[in-house]
Formats: structure tokens, sequence, C-alpha cells
């Protein structure tokens, strides 16, 4: 088993405010091999983005608190660094991607201006072979007429082509760990297959792992090789995508993959998980999911269920969780 | 359900003034800004009775330039033995009058011309920006200064160029934001059901643009007493009112300098200062207010000083999961079809 | 919901005929070029009564223009659009204002569609305090009743929009839109903006006020799966016109347009034992001032041919009620063919 490229232990994020205290991450571990996808899946609220900006050390305190066991990056420990180093990690070792390109971008500057800050900051390209590296980047990811488009600003692009300038942002220095998080979100339905595209390819061709952050389910067939559920600051499974796909064992991981519509779907009506998610603030008891739950009884609404291990590296947080057959 | 109780609670929830007013009583440095302005507006309206001296009394003259002291406390004036203190009180009067007078005409002039450029849109729009175009160009100070010689030196002269020239500003802003508001689809919903265009303007625009005006006029009553007190000073006001600026010039002139009263040259000083202060005080904070994403930093590390931290310890060890119960394993919880043995 | 087929032959709610809408573009100078946006062109569509119609497509084919233009918002450069059998832009006002009080919108960004200043109170009553005539008691027990049929609660009527989740503000949106008991409803893309576990429930709510009120919908998406689910006829649109157009089921059963295969295929499946071929477009959508004269798919179209560059394809139906506009379908002529223009542009790239 070789050693993970990234390693979360026993991470925990906390935004006091007025009226208490916000729970956004309790206490989750997530692990991503060398060249390996992870996908971290959840809706809205769940944490997942607080995750990535923990990862990244991007969290401030005030406003959040945060407590971490472990975090390690190829075997380099990042949580005892001070934010300078962090900085030389940032951009190096470690990318982010992120979801609306119109505010990560910088309006100003061109964007081949802001890919080459990145080859002039981390390495010591002279400003002509950066700007050689930044055409080359760009062409990589498929934006065509690279060497002209780089003196666009990124008002002057589409949105897709925005969200292709960040994937080259992300792999300018050829990092260890690419963070992306919720990439195609804002993107139309046959720009954001053609990006996911770029992505894949320029994460496998170059082994580069990646940490994947999206609600959208179908992203993460395509993408990923291990997903993360997460619900209301917890995570409720964790399996490799095939296993998880086709036998889920948490019932909010199969509520999820049932309320995606299908095109092989009859005309019938979708199926809904009942109610919202919980507010970060008033968490119910036991189980967070125990209320929407229709496997719900002893002891969900007092307990909460530990993440326990199953078989092929699989993970539950469950009492009853769902079993080998597929159940309806 | 009673509509009467429907309607109780909205109307409460409505007026927004009062709730304006105590959020910026709860910020701190909002705090600051009303107590200074509430202190202002009450020694302008009280001048007759605190100030010692009447100082527009020609025939009570002390002794010319006398050192503060108990009976004058910032002593009187080198040039006419007027005391100071009283001036001081009644030269609010004007800063005051005048600041928040213009600062509220030009929010309703900044206002109207701005909701009618950006929602009318069309030939109104281009006419309007046109207009503020060329206002913005003419020098106002040499105009101020041609009109004195025609019309004689007053205060109405000032407040004309400042209503004529200042509602540009506010123009500009509120249109854009018009523009942004008109789009919005919750007034193409209200279009969709009939709604007249006053409707639209009078319901959805106004009370959208009305956080902007406020918060405009605030900060331009504050530079329209600093832009007074430089037009007294340079000797355009009305010369038998008593303002601030105009005690400048005449400290300059008296040679307050050469006779070292310094405290003729910072008392006018100060009443502008604080003045100005004040109101800018309560329009940043009031931007914050309006703006939660602007919440100035010191509040949450005010949180965060207070915080409790074996609180906060407790809470992140109630995030841990709980212990393994080895020996205490519930067979009840495991239901009867559940193939898995114990953990 | 079925619908049969016989209903297409009755009198259609809603009726589009060769519809174009222009926008002109400002000029930089008084006396440069004048240029069009053309957001539509030429669009025939017809809308049963009950029935849900799918309009399909993503940013920039017009489909928010073409709503707009069915429900009297914006007005055709070209064209006719009937509500009931009247041309509804030459109605006279008042029966103008009346026809439009059938007809009401549900827009897809739940965060800018509410007054943020407005209670939940407000908001639901407000098409009622325009329309007038009602109490204020009456209009009380009408946004209550549709409070509860959209699964909010009473004690929810003072709050402001900030207060509810993304899925619950299109709850209120749709509360709004129908409480003037229209009988069309334009639905523009209502569940893109919200997460995907909340799809559902939306959807859901949707049909079953259709069906008990026997509404008709305009369905906008760009999600084939939803709309392979609730519509009975669709069109899909790109660039403002119309590439394929008819029963949903027979578009779906055989898809023609490489437009509309490069949709499904880009719906990706959450099957993962399927793998299924991916159709890639080249490039971006390209802006809809002054479209290319030929067809205005081509520069995309993995399957483009020369002729596709300069000669518009026309809609030829392929099939009962299914129309594709496509060279690939209708084939050039003997002359064109004889010219060259049916070579394909670029080779077939693998996948």
């Amino acid at each position: 088993m070789t050693d993970p490229m990234l390693e979360v232990r026993n991470l925990k994020v906390a935004f006091p405010c007025a009226g208490g205290v916000i729970r956004a991450v309790e206490g989750i571990d997530l692990i991503t091999k060398k060249a390996e996808c992870v996908a971290l899946v959840g809706e809205s609220g769940c944490g997942k983005s607080v995750t990535a900006l923990s990862i990244m050390k991007l969290l401030r305190t005030p406003p959040s608190v945060s407590r971490i066991d472990k975090l390690q990056l190829d075997g380099r420990d990042l949580a005892r660094l001070t934010d300078r180093e962090m900085e030389r990690v940032r951009g190096r070792d470690m990318a982010m991607i992120f979801q609306d390109a119109m505010t990560a971008l910088n309006p100003v500057m061109t964007v081949g201006k802001q890919i080459d800050e990145v080859y002039r900051r981390h390495t010591r390209l002279s400003r002509k072979d950066a700007r050689q590296q930044t055409v080359s980047a760009l062409e990589l990811v498929g934006v065509p007429e690279a060497s002209s488009r780089a003196n666009s600003y990124p008002h002057e692009l589409s949105g897709g082509m925005r969200q292709r300038v960040l994937i080259a942002l992300a792999f300018a220095c050829m990092p260890k760990l690419i963070i992306a998080d919720e990439p195609t979100t804002s993107l139309d339905v046959t720009i954001q297959a053609q990006v996911l595209d770029v992505l894949k390819s320029m994460q496998q061709d170059h082994d580069v792992s990646a940490l994947l952050i999206t609600h959208d389910l179908s992203v993460v067939v395509n993408m990923a090789d291990t997903v993360y559920v997460m619900y209301s600051g917890k995570i409720v499974e964790t399996a490799a995508v095939q296993g998880l796909f086709l036998e889920p064992r948490h019932p909010y991981t199969q509520g999820l993959l049932a309320s995606v519509p299908r095109l092989s779907d009859d005309k019938q009506a979708f199926v809904q998980i009942p109610d919202t998610v919980p507010h970060p603030m008033r968490k119910p008891s036991g189980c967070y999911f125990h209320p929407r739950c229709s496997r719900s009884s002893i002891p969900c609404p007092q307990r909460m269920p530990r993440l326990e291990p199953l078989e092929n590296g699989r993970q539950v947080r469950c009492w009853h969780p769902l079993h080998q057959e597929r159940e309806m | 359900m009673s509509e009467r109780s429907v309607f109780l609670r909205v109307a409460q929830r409505g007026s927004s003034f009062l709730s304006l007013v105590k959020k910026l009583w709860q910020h701190p440095k909002g705090r600051v800004g009303l107590i200074l302005v509430g202190f202002l507006v009450l020694v302008a309206v009280l001048a007759p009775v605190l100030a010692p001296y009447d100082p527009y009394d020609v025939t009570q003259r002390a002794e010319k330039g006398l050192r503060p002291s108990l009976q004058h406390p910032l002593g009187t004036t080198i040039t006419t033995g007027q005391d100071i203190f009283s001036m001081l009180i009644y030269g609010s009067r004007v800063s005051l009058m005048i600041g928040i007078s213009t600062g509220v005409v030009l929010a309703f002039l900044g206002a109207l011309m701005g909701v009618m450029a950006g929602y009318i849109g069309g030939f109104v729009d281009n006419l309007i920006m046109r207009i503020v175009d060329v206002l913005l160009v003419i020098p106002t100070l040499p105009l101020i200064i041609v009109l004195t010689n025609f019309l004689g030196r007053s205060y109405f002269v000032i407040v004309l160029v400042f209503v004529l020239f200042g509602w540009t500003g506010l123009a500009r802003i509120i249109r854009s934001l018009v523009l942004v508001l008109k789009n919005s689809n919750y007034v193409k919903a209200a279009e969709l059901a009939g709604a007249s265009r006053w409707y639209v303007m009078t319901k959805h625009i106004l009370p959208g643009t009305s956080h902007l005006i406020i918060m405009n006029t605030t900060l331009t009553c504050a530079g329209i007493m600093v832009a007074e007190a430089g037009l007294s000073f340079l000797g355009l006001g009305d010369p038998t009112a008593i303002s601030w600026g105009k005690m400048l010039a005449e400290a300059q002139g008296g040679g307050a300098l050469l006779f070292g009263a310094w405290w003729w040259i910072l008392a006018p000083g100060a009443g502008i200062f604080l003045a100005v202060f004040s109101f800018m005080r309560i329009g940043i904070v009031m931007e914050e207010v309006f703006n939660p994403r602007m919440k100035a930093s010191s509040s949450i590390y005010k949180l965060f000083k207070h915080l409790n931290n074996t609180y906060l310890e407790e809470v992140f060890r109630s995030m841990e999961d709980e212990e393994c119960p080895e020996s205490s394993q519930e067979p009840d919880y495991l239901d009867a079809s559940h193939a898995e043995g114990p953990p | 919901m079925i619908v049969s087929s016989d209903s297409r032959h009755s009198d259609p709610l809603l009726e589009m005929e060769s519809v174009s809408v222009n926008f002109p573009v400002k000029r930089p100078h008084p006396f440069g070029r004048r240029r069009w946006i053309q957001a539509v062109t030429d669009v025939t569509l017809q809308v049963s009564e009950g029935e849900t119609y799918g309009i399909v497509g993503e940013s920039g084919c017009g489909k928010s223009t073409l709503a707009n233009a069915m429900i009297g918002m914006v007005r055709p450069t070209e064209g006719t659009v009937r509500f009931r059998g009247d041309d509804l832009f030459s109605l006279k006002p008042k029966a103008f204002k009346d026809a439009r009080h059938d007809m009401q919108m549900i827009f897809q960004d739940p965060f800018s569609s509410l007054n943020p200043r407005f209670t939940v109170y407000d908001i639901i009553k407000e098409p009622l305090y325009i329309r007038g005539g009602a109490s204020e008691a009456a209009m009380t027990e009408k946004v209550l009743e549709l409070l509860r049929l959209v699964g909010l609660d009473e004690e929810d009527l003072h709050r402001y929009p900030s207060d509810f989740s993304g899925g619950q503000r299109q709850r209120i949106g749709i509360a709004r839109a129908i409480v003037l008991n229209p009988r069309f409803l334009v639905c523009d893309e209502p569940v893109s903006g919200l997460d995907v576990s909340v799809h559902a429930q939306i959807l859901n709510l949707l049909m079953e006020i259709q069906k008990s009120r026997n509404l008709t919908y305009v369905f906008i998406s760009h999600n084939l799966a939803v709309v392979k689910n609730i519509c009975q006829d669709m069109l899909v649109m790109y660039l403002g016109k119309t590439m394929e157009i008819g029963v949903s089921n027979a578009i779906f059963a055989n898809p023609l347009h490489p437009y509309t295969k490069a949709l499904l295929s880009a719906v990706l499946d959450i099957d993962v034992r399927e793998s299924h071929d991916r159709i890639l477009l080249k490039g971006d959508t390209p802006s809809p001032i002054d479209p290319p004269r030929g067809c205005r798919f081509w520069q995309r179209c993995p399957f483009a041919m020369i002729g596709c560059e300069t000669i518009p394809a026309e809609l030829v139906e392929v099939e009962r009620d299914h129309q594709v506009a496509c060279h690939l379908v209708s084939g050039f002529s003997s002359e064109q063919r004889a010219a060259g223009l049916d070579r394909l542009v670029s080779p077939p790239s693998g996948g």
C-alpha cells in the first residue's frame, strides 16, 4: 500500500457566531492516493467547500476555528507550516480550481499574465520562458489560438474558456494535488462535458491526484475513482465509485442516487428525499439524517453511528446500512 | 390567523427607520456617531440657552482679545471683543442647517433624477446623463464667486449652487442600481400580473434604492459642511451670520496666530471636524449595516475575544465519534434481517 | 400525464408561427453598420392545453427570449403569437391585460426572483393586489391556501426570502405564479439553480399542481432526462433556430440532429456500467450577433459538411410528429452534391 498523497485526519471546523456555533465540519478523514481522483459529494451546506478551504489552509481564524490531527501532502506535514511557507506550497504542490471563474480571475490582468505569474513565482523562469510555458499550458487545455488568447482579459472569454484558463492555472506547475470545487457547475451541459474531459485527461496524463468537490453525481461517475459522501458535516459513506453507484449502503446515498433523473426512466414521479438538510446550528440528535430516513429506528435518534469499515475498504456511518442485495 | 395580526407584524417590520437607528446604536462606532450628531443638534437648537452671551448683540462687547477665563471660556475676539464660546455655539446652527437641509434636498433631487433616468430610459436617460456631464464640467467655485457678485453674499447663493450641481453624484449611483433592479425577475413577475410603471417604481425600485440614498446623503451632508466652511472662510457667505468658517477667517485676519490666540483657531476647527466626523461615522456604519458582507472584522474579533475557550473545546469534543461500546452490545437495535454480525 | 395524440389536432392553447425576435446592437458610432442580435429566428410551435411542452437548449440559444415572447413581454419582430386563438400582440390593452392574467412565469434563479425586502406574504399576495378587486381578508386566505399547497407553514408568512433555502424560495415563487389561477405557466429552468437532491421535490410539486389544476406548462431546460420524463412535446433550439421538434417520445427514440445527440451524451447518465460514446463538440457557443448564414450549428458540428456553412437547413418531417433541420438528414440536391458540398469539413475523430 503506497503512501497516500493527501492525508487528512479528524478535521473539525466551527464558525462561532452571535447565535451559537456553526458546526461546519465534524471530524472527517480523507485520503487521496497518488494519481487518484477522489470525489467529495454532498449538498449545499454540508461542509465540503469548507473542507477544501481547510486543506488549503485558506480559512482564517477568525471567523473560523479549526482543529486537525493530521494534514499531510506527500508525506510533508502542512499543519505546522506558517502562512509564508504555505504560500510556497499553494500553486506549486497544491492548486485549487474554483467554481466561479469570474471571481477567481483578476479582471484587470490578462489571463496570460496571471498564468505567467504562477510560473515566475514558483520557478526561476524568465519572463519570456514563462510566457512560452503559459502558451503551451493553454494549448494543453484546449484554448484555440493560445498565444493571442493569452492577451485576453477574463471578461472577453466565454465561461467554458475561463474555466479552461483556471485549469491551466492550476496545472501550471504540475502540482501533486488539485482541488476542484464545483469546477463545472455554472457551465452549460455541452461545455461542461468538454471541460471535464480536459480535466480528466490532464489529471490522468500527468499523474496528478485530484480532490473533486461537487453536488452533481453525474460528474462523479465520469471523473472519480473513490467517493466520499458528506452529510451535514460528517462523512457518511466512502467507497470506490462503481461500488457506491451500484450498491449504496447509506440511505442518504441511495436517496441521492435515486433522485437524479435518468434517461432510462419511465414517466413516473421523481424520487425525492423528504424535508431538507438540517440547519448547521440546529442539528438533530443522534444520526443527523434520521429525520429524513425511511430506515430510522432505535438507536438512530439517540446516538450518532460511527464510521464502520466494510469489505473492500468501504465505510459507512449507519446503524442500519443497506445490504449486499440491492434494496428498493 | 386574523388579517389584522398579519398587518401589524408586517407594519412592525416595515418601520425600517427605527430599526436602522437601533442597529446603528448597537454598533459601537455607530453609537458614537449617533451621540455626537445628537449632541450637535441639541447644541444648535438650544443655542440661545447655552450661549452665555448673545454674539449678535453689538452693544455688549467686552474687552477685545481676552484670554480664556471663567467668564469667557474661549476668550474674546481680538477684532471685535465678541465671546468666542457663544460664537462657537451659534456657529453650529449654520453648519448643521446648511449641511442637513442641502443634503436632504440633494437626496430628493438626485434620487428622482437617477430613478427617472434608469427606469424610463431612452431619451430621458440620455437627456439627464448629458446634463450631468455638463454640470460636472462647470467649476463651482468660480461660479459661486461670480454669482455672489450679482446676487450678493448670502447662503442662499451657496445652497443654490450646491443644489444645482450636487445632485449628479447620487443620480449616477442610483441610476446604475435602478438599471439592475429594473431587470430583476420579481419586477418581471409584477409586470406580468399587470403592474403599472408607477407601481413598479414606487413599490420595488425606490425601496430598493433607499439604503443607498440614506447612506449617500449622510456622507453628502458631511461634504457640504466642509464645503460651506471653506466658502465662508473665503468670505462668500452671509457676512452677518456666524459660522465656523467665518470664524476661521476672522481669526486669521484678526491676527490670532500673531497674538498666539490658538484657541480662537482651534475652536471652530474642532467644531467643523466634529460635525463632519460624526456624519461620516454614521455613513460608514450604515454601509456596514446595509451590506452584511462588509461587516467589520472588528466585531468578529470582539466576538472571538470573548469566546469561551472551554465552550469551544466542548463543541469540538462533541464532534468526536463515541467510543466503541465493546461489551455493551445491545442486540435489540440490530434488526432481524440484518445480515452483518457484531462489528 | 398521458396526453392522447389527438390533442395535437385540437386547438392549441398557445401557438407561435414563424416568430423571429431581433434586437439591435448599440452602434459604437452613428455611422457604423447596424448589427442585429438574432435571438429567435423563425420558430413555429403549438402547445396543447394540459400538456408540458419542453424547450431544450443551452445559454444563448434564445429560449428565454422565446419564453418572453410567449407571455407578451417582448414583441416579435416577425411572426405571430396566438394565445387561445387570439393574436396576442394585436389585442386591445384591456384584452391583452386579461390574457396576461392567464399566464405566469417561474424563474430560474430563486435568489433573485423574490424581492428581498418583501415578506413572503407580500410576495405571494402581490399579483392579487395588483389585479385588485379582492378584500384583504380574501387575499390572506388565498395566500395561506397556496402556502400550504407548496408545503410551507403559516408562520413563514412574515419571514423574508433570506430566511429560506433555494428550494423553499422556489416554492414561494411557484405559489406566487399560481395565485391568479393562470392557465399557462412558463417554467424557465426552475430547478437548474438548485441542488440535485432538491430537484425531485420541486419537479414533483410542479407535476402535482399541473394535474390538480389542469395547467399547461412550457418547460425550459437543458436537462434532457427531466424533459424526457415530463414533456409530451419538445423543441431543441440552438442559436435561435429550431434544430429538432416533435413528440418527445419520438425524438428520444430516434434523435437525429447532431446537437440533440451531443446534448444526450452530455447529460452524463449515472449508470456506471454503460459507457456510451460521448460526442464532444468543438469550440464554444458563438455569439448571436450576425449568426452564420447556413446552419447555425455548423461550426461546432462534428459531422459538418462544406455546404452546411452557407446553405441554411430547413425543417423536414422524418416521421410523424418529428422534424429535423439538418443536411445530414435532408441531404443535398444533386447539383449541390456535384459541387462537392457534401464533403465533410473535417474527417471524423475518434469518440
